[in-house]
């Protein structure tokens, strides 16, 4: 445009945003294309692929017990909930029983993990709106879940819990951990009931949350969104309630109404609590026994596939197994589905909500960038 | 202790850089800077993500192909005296995504990180603890108090 062409103030302007790989709002590397028209966002574009490792790849042909501990290591955040199901794909097939406490210890750590993903998706959230004293609370809120799993697993994030068969001897639960376990949840259901109260009676926060960047029942079924930000919108899906090994848990699901910033933000302060919940009863009701069943034997299997819900959403695990080695791995994570709405739900909003808008659906590239292109010549 | 290191001393500007791991080293940084637990923000040491504002550069993940361009105009666009962390697993050797004695070697990871930029520290763990992050940090304080 001419310099001394100045626009008038009918004329809208039309200009593109680009951010990242690297880039200051997001921590993680992805790359948004933001197509805007006078501050308001007329399309985006989320382009991944920049930390793109080809887990998949290397757990071609490796033996399964190493396959499984390779994909702990696809994330970070979630890595306890990614070893589970993968475990569970080779039990699957290889028609393993595992010992009831071992199920039960399972249950707690996939709690616990859940709890820390959704105390870090707060504190994130609250920064990218501007809260630094809110996001500080929730990460000093997030160091007692961090030291339960240190304490059960031995490492603060990778701890790999589940094994074929059972879980590793080391996260036995003995009566001391059990004890440092129900005062650590009882902790952080008071803080997050604090946390909560004053989070909802905060105008300045409720005015940048309400209504923002909203996603409809209709619109979220038809992205094939998963997980907490589907509930946000109102559908009742929640993949524990169907799975084997949460039978003997009662709880409920909880579903939001709107899927904007302000109920996808709740929907995760309210799932603590639920989570607390089946944490209380997996210690009021542990059974004794053994937790690992080392009497299976090794054999070939078709493909196996298996579905648990991440704290993220559904996730999917897939392989076969021949000669004990692991073959055509695919990993589905819940990001992956969720980038649709991601992309949806800035359209139409400013551009200073945008980044919130990304935010709200709880991205994880780094699980999401695993995916290869196959192209069929 | 010349005026100048003494107020360098005063003020070490940490961006981290992301370069493909799995997450976990990236928020145990986070974590170690900003949270009340470990506040490496009493000792004077700030989380930025700016180059043109940053003292010290960690880098964390093994480097992947579409990383490695970026990498080196970060590490360039950070003015003189500068030093580089490299911390976790992957940042010091490859970690598991390279798979180095593997049957496929991984033709995605460039790294590790001192291939491609010169490394000061390096801090090991998988993922890192934020202790080990905050003595990282102290071994590469005396090259930017030292310099001229």
């Amino acid at each position: 445009m001419n310099s001394n062409q100045k626009p008038s103030r009918e004329e809208s302007i039309e200009a593109e945003i680009t951010m990242g790989p690297v880039h200051s709002a997001a921590i993680e590397p992805y790359r948004v294309r933001l197509f805007v028209e006078d501050e308001i966002v007329k399309d985006a574009e989320i382009t991944v692929g920049i930390n793109h490792r080809g887990v998949e790849r290397i757990m071609e042909g490796l033996p399964v017990e190493k396959a499984n501990s390779l994909t702990e290591k696809i994330c970070g955040i979630c890595s306890n909930i990614h070893l589970w199901n993968s475990v569970m794909v080779a039990e699957k097939g290889l028609q393993i029983e595992i010992p009831e406490r071992a199920n039960y210890i399972r249950i707690i750590m996939a709690e616990l993990e859940r709890i820390h993903s959704h105390l870090l998706y707060l504190a994130h959230g609250n920064e990218v709106l501007g809260h630094e004293t809110f996001s500080m609370r929730l990460f000093y809120i997030r160091e007692t879940v961090m030291e339960l799993l240190r304490m059960i697993g031995g490492n603060r994030v990778q701890y790999g819990v589940s094994v074929i068969g059972g879980v590793r001897p080391r996260c036995e639960l003995n009566e001391k951990r059990i004890k440092k376990i129900r005062e650590g949840i009882d902790f952080i259901e008071q803080k997050v009931s604090d946390f909560a109260n004053r989070f909802v009676a905060d105008p300045m926060i409720l005015s940048r949350i309400d209504g923002i960047c909203s996603i409809s029942k209709k619109d979220a079924l038809r992205l094939a969104v998963t997980g907490p930000s589907l509930r946000a919108t109102g559908v009742d899906l929640d993949l524990r309630r169907d799975m084997e090994c949460y039978q003997p848990f009662d709880f409920e699901v909880i579903t939001q109404e709107g899927g904007d910033i302000k109920a996808n933000l709740l929907m995760r302060v309210l799932e603590i609590p639920e989570s607390i919940k089946i944490i209380r009863q997996a210690l009021n009701n542990i059974p004794e026994g053994p937790i690992t069943d080392r009497t299976w034997k090794m054999q070939d299997t078709d493909i196996i596939k298996s579905y648990v819900e991440a704290p993220r959403g559904r996730l999917y695990h897939s392989y076969r197994l021949e000669d004990g080695r692991v073959r055509g791995s695919i990993v589905r994570t819940p990001s992956m589905s969720n980038i649709g709405a991601m992309q949806y739900a800035v359209i139409g909003h400013h551009i200073t909500d945008a980044q919130l808008g990304i935010v709200q659906c709880d991205p994880c590239f780094t699980c999401t960038d695993r995916a290869i292109q196959i192209i069929e010549i | 202790m010349s005026l100048r290191s003494y107020s360098r001393a005063r003020a070490v500007h940490v961006m981290l850089v992301y370069t493909g791991g799995c997450n976990g080293c990236d928020i145990e940084i986070v974590n170690s800077i900003f949270s009340p637990k470990y506040d490496a923000e009493q000792y004077k040491l700030f989380l930025t993500w700016n180059p043109r504002e940053a003292d010290v550069l960690v880098v964390t993940g093994p480097v992947t192909k579409y990383n490695e361009k970026p990498l080196k105009e970060i590490y360039n666009a950070i003015p003189e005296p500068k030093a580089v962390i490299a911390a976790g697993a992957c940042a010091l050797m490859g970690g598991v995504y390279k798979n180095i004695n593997g049957d496929i070697p991984s033709e995605e990871i460039m790294g590790p990180v001192d291939k491609v930029i010169p490394v000061d520290a390096k801090v090991p763990g998988c993922a890192v603890r934020p202790e080990d992050i905050l003595s990282g940090a102290v071994a590469a304080l005396p090259k930017l108090l030292e310099a001229k």
